[in-house]
């Protein structure tokens, strides 16, 4: 009889946690079949043991029964998806634990895959997503990790719902205008200091330099709705005052009215600049032509010297020729004339991607594992290491000495140590890359001007309910 | 009286082995959760959240007030007819030219398939590239204007472009079933019709054509709804670019649902796109039997 | 034998036009699939420099199958492909044709609402039945990870297409009498189906096997909600590797696209001379 009930039990257990099938408050259920058949087996193992070994093995749990639990990890960056496999092999070589990194296939949404995944009661236990899904997941599914001890390595980069932690910030990504200093240096035939680009008249005359020099058109300016409508349009957003708080109060009153567009400075700044760009655009005959794949080797060979993208473009340059020992790095996408403006100083770098812990279909163990492994990263050298330089990420966590090897990943770290960066990471409705990047599409291809595209602007925002 | 009970048992077992296991499959994979979808869209559910609240017809309302689903239905129809005619007169032609025992005529009809075997992103790539990058480099080689900009930065050249990719890749479907269609015609009947001294065209319309008819009614049917539910050409190719000018409406649904995060409009939607199909379907298949009777 | 029958110079001319053409769009129609084994063969960076090229700046490799092979788990995805892709297609032939096979035959009530419900489905978007189809299968069934349920999942969504093309050739194809003759020699209705009926239907199930070896061989969407596994995952699943959110590493994924569809290739020559036979066949009666 008691054999059979153990058997019983460990099929529960395996079922339970294989499937992971009981959701909302059947989860205190799932810990609670669980724990006896832990102990059941624990006993029939040690039959012969003391008491006080086995209470011994009770208050240890966390390790001792950490080993041999199976976890999974969204992973929605599909370009580190064997770097991470490769640091989940080395994690589970210490610890036991056996971390199972599902990727987000071509053309899949994360937010997709894990809505799909909620549904059919295989959430994984760890989900690696954009600051949006984060923040619209949160209080439902994702566990509260306010008191993780690593919160107070990364205090600045920490996104709050309603004064709680939920996510763990797993790379800091920044994005401004990339340049290539050796095209630079060679056309015009001196040294090139990225300091000295603080405004848009330095940059207006630095662009008419190298043309006059030779670099017809010098900027590359990619076509993909989520880099204009996302990345380049986001800047006036990010640069209200710099924070995510400020980005949201500035949201807020695009929604009600309060804050008309056309009479918000920074996109009449931005504009501007855009302008300015899209005069010496490479792509400027067929702006909207551009191909993804083309415009880094536009950068690489030299052609150009710039490029409005972020850190993650690094693999696509490296791509298109150029080697990690090359002098890439950013300046800032500059706003006006104000030279101590820091959207003019400093460039956007914050958390982009954030992992959170199941907290509905994932049993207790497998969050214990979950949050083991989230330590293991921020703590375990090994984790460090292998975060950085397999992954090629740029850590949000401080305590992390390890250097990027790339020089996109490396400016942004050196300007992060120096303070030279500012982290807000505006939340926008889900839709609004695509709506305002198809409106951004129009405007650089010239079919619309300034005032429609203002109201375009104007009119996305007022339609939020 | 016994007659009839046997009867009746032997309809009924014929029903059983025959029919049911194959209705029931079908069944429980496409109707059962098609009504679960339909429930899902009278709720206020948005895809995630554990509690569903029942909002009654607010989805369709707001569907159906939804601009943009209308204006990529408006552009789904032309497109639609474009390649549903391109297509079938492409496949036609190629099974016509195919049966006839011309020379390596396997060797073609395989290589006319093989667009079939490519899919998804790489297909979107390639052709994104001769249309952005051959193309314009033919043009500039050559001075015709047509390809001096990309395609796929020109809302009318797109679309074309769409309805080209589109041709290249269903018409060796289609032409597969033209050919089974043609070696079903007995060569009895095309030898008499030779033979009578019909040339080749009457040879087509008055004798091929009337007895081609089943095959018409099943390709006409499978592109129209292929047509109606292109979504990875759409979405590899130009995305719905340039500005949502090609977005068309399984992408606009898709969006709706994943993108917005409106489910139950997104799902709504797709019924209104299903009730369309089916009823230009219906219409369709109706007037096909209707010929094939009278032939 | 045709041709000199109808014989004269004009003819002749005609074919001769006949036969440029269908070369002509031949090629053009091959151009990618050229482009795809050409650029299998490159770095990336030639790929995207210049697809054209036949001489590459870095010259031809074979790193990109050798890294594809190891990354994909070739074998085992490979084998999962065929056991799912084999079992699915082979449910399909057999149930659909003697679905459609009852719907031309038995003509009632049962018969045409099912037949209407088939030709409609066909044209529901598979995104309107997605996320209802997890949850059923997923939470309320606990069915998903196994590759059965694959199987059974791609059964059902390939049914009514399968059942729509075999009716209309039962329908214009095959004679009543050779049924009823059968009958009176004293032939079950299930004997009188498998030894005459399907063996007629050669042509139109040889068309069938490829269309739906081929949906079911590349198809990823399905899977991929199915399948989350990586000892179970079927080929098309496997090349997500190579596809970055911002990048995508061209030559690695050109030769596992040549690796995943090789078999195909192959499966569709053989049944090229399946389809003749069968027309042979036909022609005998």
């Amino acid at each position: 009889m008691k054999q059979r009930m153990k058997k019983l039990a460990a099929i529960l257990m395996v079922t339970a946690m294989s499937i992971g099938l009981f959701a909302g408050c059947g989860n205190s259920q799932t810990a609670d079949t669980t724990k006896p058949a832990d102990t059941a087996t624990t006993d029939a193992a040690d039959a012969a043991n003391e008491d006080t070994t086995a209470a011994d093995a009770t208050t240890d749990t966390a390790s001792a029964d950490l080993s041999g639990v199976e976890i999974s990890f969204l992973n929605s960056k599909g370009e580190i998806q064997t770097a991470l496999e490769e640091t989940a092999a080395a994690f589970e070589e210490e610890t036991g634990i056996k971390v199972d990194i599902m990727a987000c296939g071509t053309g899949e949404v994360p937010y997709t895959k894990i809505t799909s995944a909620y549904n059919s009661g295989t959430a994984p236990t760890m989900a690696m997503l954009d600051t949006t899904d984060v923040v619209a997941l949160a209080e439902e599914y994702a566990l509260d990790l306010s008191d993780e001890k690593w919160t107070a390595e990364c205090t600045d980069l920490l996104t709050k719902v309603n004064d709680k932690v939920y996510s763990f910030p797993f790379c800091v990504e920044g994005r401004g205008l990339i340049y290539n200093k050796a095209a630079i240096e060679n056309t015009l035939g001196k040294e090139f200091d990225p300091d000295s680009i603080n405004s848009y008249d330095a940059l207006a005359a630095l662009l008419e330099e190298l043309r006059a020099a030779g670099m017809e058109n010098p900027v590359v300016i990619s076509k993909e709705d989520w880099s204009l409508g996302a990345h380049q349009l986001g800047f006036i957003y990010d640069t209200y005052d710099g924070t995510t708080a400020g980005s949201a109060k500035l949201i807020t009153a695009l929604e009600d009215g309060s804050q008309d567009p056309a009479e918000y400075e920074r996109l009449s700044q931005f504009l501007d600049t855009m302008d300015l760009l899209l005069e010496y655009n490479i792509n400027k005959k067929d702006p909207l032509g551009a191909l993804y794949e083309q415009d880094p080797i536009f950068l690489a060979d030299g052609d150009a010297a710039f490029w409005a993208n972020g850190c993650w473009a690094w693999p696509n340059i490296a791509d298109a020729g150029a080697s990690a020992t090359d002098a890439y790095g950013f300046i800032p996408f500059v706003l006006g004339n104000d030279t101590s403006d820091f959207a003019n100083t400093s460039i956007q770098a914050s958390p982009t991607k954030q992992v959170i812990i199941d907290k509905v279909q994932a049993s207790e163990e497998q969050i214990a594992a979950a949050k083991e492994f989230l330590n293991w990263l921020v703590y375990n050298d090994n984790g460090q290491k292998m975060l950085v330089e397999t992954c090629a990420l740029i850590p949000a966590c401080t305590n992390n000495a390890y250097n990027p090897l790339d020089p996109l990943g490396m400016d942004i770290k050196n300007r992060m140590a120096e303070g030279k960066t500012y982290s807000s990471c505006f939340i926008a409705p889900s839709d609004h890359w695509s709506v305002l990047g198809a409106a951004m599409q129009k405007y650089i291809a010239g079919e619309s001007d300034r005032e429609t595209f203002i109201k375009e602007v104007a009119d996305y925002w007022t339609s939020q309910k | 009286m016994g007659t009839m009970g046997r009867k009746l048992a032997e309809k009924l077992k014929n029903l059983c082995v025959f029919a049911l296991p194959g209705v029931l499959i079908f069944f429980t994979v496409v109707i059962v959760p098609f009504i679960y979808g339909f429930y899902l869209t009278l709720t206020d559910w948005d895809g995630v959240k554990q509690v569903k609240n029942i909002v009654g017809i607010s989805n369709y309302l707001e569907a159906f007030q939804d601009a943009q689903f209308w204006s990529s239905m408006e552009l789904t129809l032309r497109y639609v007819f474009c390649s549903v005619l391109l297509v079938n007169l492409v496949a036609f032609i190629l099974a016509y030219a195919l049966s006839n025992g011309l020379k390596g005529q396997n060797f073609f009809r395989t290589g006319f398939f093989t667009p079939n075997l490519i899919g998804g992103v790489v297909l979107g790539f390639i052709w994104q590239f001769v249309f952005s990058r051959v193309l314009v480099n033919l043009g500039e080689s050559t001075g015709w204007g047509i390809f001096s900009t990309s395609w796929l930065s020109d809302p009318t050249k797109a679309f074309w472009a769409l309805v080209i990719v589109t041709v290249w890749q269903l018409s060796g479907y289609m032409m597969l079933i033209y050919i089974a269609g043609f070696t079903s015609l007995s060569a009895d009947v095309l030898e008499a019709a030779s033979i009578d001294g019909a040339t080749g065209i009457q040879r087509v319309t008055k004798i091929i054509l009337p007895l081609m008819v089943p095959s018409f009614v099943i390709c006409l049917f499978l592109t129209l709804s292929r047509a109606f539910m292109v979504y990875d050409v759409n979405l590899t190719l130009t995305g719905g670019e340039p500005y949502g000018t090609t977005r068309l409406v399984a992408m606009h649904v898709y969006e709706k649902a994943f993108t917005a995060r409106n489910y139950g409009v997104g799902q709504a939607e797709a019924l209104f796109l299903f009730l369309i199909v089916a009823i230009i379907g219906g219409v369709q298949i109706y007037l096909g039997k209707k010929k094939e009777v009278e032939a | 034998m045709e041709k000199k029958k109808i014989g004269g110079t004009r003819k002749a001319v005609l074919d001769a036009i006949g036969f440029i053409a269908v070369v002509l769009l031949f090629l053009l129609y091959m151009v990618p699939f050229v482009l795809v084994l050409l650029n299998s063969f490159k770095l990336k960076r030639d790929i995207i420099k210049n697809p054209f090229s036949m001489i590459p700046e870095k010259g031809f490799i074979v790193k990109n199958y050798i890294v594809a092979f190891e990354k994909m788990n070739f074998l085992r995805s490979f084998g999962n492909s065929v056991m799912v892709t084999g079992l699915a297609t082979l449910l399909v032939i057999i149930l659909a044709a003697m679905v459609a096979y009852y719907f031309v035959r038995s003509r009632n009530m049962f018969s045409t609402v099912c037949f209407a419900l088939m030709a409609a489905s066909m044209i529901i978007p598979f995104q309107a039945i997605m996320i209802p189809l997890v949850s059923i299968y997923g939470a309320s069934l606990h069915m998903l990870n196994h590759r059965l349920t694959l199987v059974f999942l791609h059964t059902g969504f390939a049914m009514s297409m399968s059942v729509f093309i075999y009716q209309g050739f039962i329908k214009s194809g095959i004679p009543i009498a050779l049924e009823e003759a059968a009958c009176i020699d004293g032939c079950s209705k299930v004997q009188t189906f498998f030894h005459i009926v399907f063996p007629l239907l050669k042509p139109v199930t040889a068309t069938l096997v490829i269309l739906n070896v081929l949906a079911f061989w590349n198809d990823y969407l399905l899977p991929s909600l199915v399948l989350g596994k990586k000892q179970i995952m079927t080929l098309p699943l496997s090349t997500y590797a190579f596809y970055g959110t911002y990048s995508a590493d061209y030559g690695t994924i050109m030769a596992g696209l040549v690796l995943t569809v090789a078999p195909i290739l192959i499966l569709y020559l053989f049944l090229q001379k399946q389809i003749i036979n069968g027309v042979v066949a036909g022609a005998v009666k």
